[in-house]
């Protein structure tokens, strides 16, 4: 397609950007910390899509975009490009995560108890507008337990595999270097499990909950219950020359398993995890996972056509490019429209010519 | 990749665990007693110093099937001394400084596993960080919930 078929504009181009860069004002460590600090749901989010872990580069993402999430996710991404991969930790076991909410919406009583920890859940969404009036407000503090909870909390699934309720499984085989990773090939269909989880995990949050949405209101066939949901902090686990392998640090993860009814004698589950606490998005990527096995081709919870469409750097790079130049393109349907209408008017002026003819003889 | 080929196993029973805390190790102190170990250390050659990525696979629950979450913006430092003994330091985010200071720890601890200075300041951090944690997990302690059915 040619999309550049115009030249010239540098001038009005340079000012375009300009006049974008100045409406932001000048962007200083101050402002990105201002950012990481009060905003970490939405860092969170860009990192998430951005499949970059780093709370400062995505502030500065942020920053320099005006908060505009597409070309931030973009931004983060394009510098990615330029860091060598250094090493591929030891995959995250969920009995591992340092958990700070688990709930269950399927089971009451599940081994380890239920966590609500930071939420909104259950609280009345007012916005306190009295900080406009000059009130700062000042969140009440929690009342800390006498005891610690418990930094790790068992798996559900593997209970209830033990209990019979979900299908067994194997363990994993793959060597972390053998995973298959998204970044160094393409996405083809069928997809593998691997690539599955990958590309939701790094899928924009609105896509997969629109998606999502779709097969919970009823074009899915499988209604989600949440089995499991959890925020938690996750060690990196790299090693050291010598052999020892040690914790480089935390990032903050979340993930989701989704059940629906029974199915061979077992409880179906979806599974969905994404760096950062993004739950919506979890629990969404959870039911296009669950409802993925029979989904029927060109549906939404197909996987093609999910994983297709949730892709944030493609799906908002190709929705914005029809703003640029098409002008060859919409030229050629101008012609033809025009010829059309020719064509028509030509053939109308006959049918006339025809008809008025035809009614000489009664004249 | 060094994780492709493991080195001889851990020379160290509670390695893994220092190297943790100094990963986590409040930065200013941190740096300050790298600084003060230099001296001691004679000359230094630095194999690598940069930023890089560290991809965090993860494992599926129900189908126990690995894949990768994404990558951690890391910083790594590798030195050695003129014995050849060797210091390492890799944490999460972007401190050159913070990771060299960390592998000068760790360069410290391979001459002399017990150097008062350095297993102080590890004592030291380790008990921050498990304050920190306590903190943290008695207000999460808080949240847990005893739900009733009708």
């Amino acid at each position: 397609m040619a999309y550049v078929a115009t030249r010239g504009g540098e001038k009005a181009i340079e000012q375009a950007e300009r006049l974008f860069r100045q409406d932001l004002g000048t962007i200083d460590a101050a402002r990105v910390e201002a950012i990481r600090q009060s905003m970490p749901y939405l860092v969170d989010r860009v990192m998430g899509e951005a499949s970059l872990y780093d709370e400062d580069m995505a502030a500065l993402a942020l920053a320099q975009t005006g908060g505009e999430l597409s070309e931030a996710v973009l931004v983060l991404r394009a510098w990615r490009t330029t860091q060598p991969r250094l090493a591929v930790a030891a995959p995250l076991l969920q009995e591992d995560l340092l958990t700070v909410r688990r709930i269950s919406a399927a089971f009451k009583d599940i081994p380890g108890g239920q966590i609500l920890g930071p939420t909104l859940d259950y609280s009345h969404r007012v916005l306190a507008t009295d900080v406009l009036e000059g009130k700062p407000y000042n969140p009440p503090s929690v009342d800390p337990a006498a005891t610690a909870a418990p930094m790790r909390q068992p798996s559900l699934a593997d209970w209830q595999r033990q209990q019979g309720l979900v299908a067994p499984a194997n363990d994993s085989t793959v060597a972390p270097d053998d995973i298959p990773d998204l970044t160094r090939e393409p996405l083809l269909f069928p997809a593998s499990r691997a690539h599955r989880l990958q590309s939701l995990a790094r899928a924009e949050t609105g896509g997969v909950l629109a998606l999502g949405y779709a097969a919970m209101r009823g074009y899915g066939n499988a209604h989600p219950t949440v089995n499991e949901l959890r925020l938690a902090e996750a060690e990196v686990m790299v090693r050291h020359p010598s052999g020892t392998e040690f914790s480089a640090g935390r990032v903050r993860v979340c993930q989701a398993e989704v059940t629906s009814k029974e199915k061979g004698g077992f409880l179906e589950l979806g599974f969905a995890a994404s760096f950062g606490w993004n739950e919506v998005k979890v629990i969404a990527a959870a039911t296009l996972d669950l409802n993925s096995a029979e989904a029927p081709v060109g549906s939404p919870v197909h996987e093609e056509f999910y994983l297709s469409h949730t892709e944030s750097v493609e799906a908002s790079g190709f929705c914005i490019h029809f703003k640029l130049p098409h002008y060859v393109t919409f030229q050629s349907v101008l012609d033809a429209m025009r010829d059309a209408k020719a064509k028509a008017a030509a053939a109308k002026a006959n049918q006339d010519v025809a008809v008025e003819r035809q009614t000489e003889p009664a004249e | 990749m060094f994780n492709e080929a493991s080195g001889p196993g851990p020379e160290r029973r509670d390695h893994a665990d220092i190297l943790g805390i100094l990963a986590r190790a409040r930065s200013t102190p941190l740096k300050a007693l790298a600084e003060n170990l230099l001296d001691q250390l004679g000359d230094i050659t630095v194999i690598v110093n940069r930023t890089g990525l560290v991809m965090v696979p993860m494992r599926d629950t129900v189908e126990n099937v690995d894949f990768h979450l994404g990558e951690v913006l890391v910083s790594e430092a590798h030195i050695a001394d003129a014995d050849g003994r060797i210091g390492y330091g890799m944490i999460t985010g972007r401190d050159l400084e913070r990771a060299m200071a960390m592998a000068v720890v760790d360069l410290s601890l391979a001459g002399d596993a017990r150097a008062e200075a350095v297993l102080h300041f590890i004592e030291t951090e380790r008990l921050h960080q498990a304050a920190l944690d306590e903190a943290l997990m008695r207000r999460v302690e808080a949240t847990r919930v005893e739900m009733e059915t009708f």
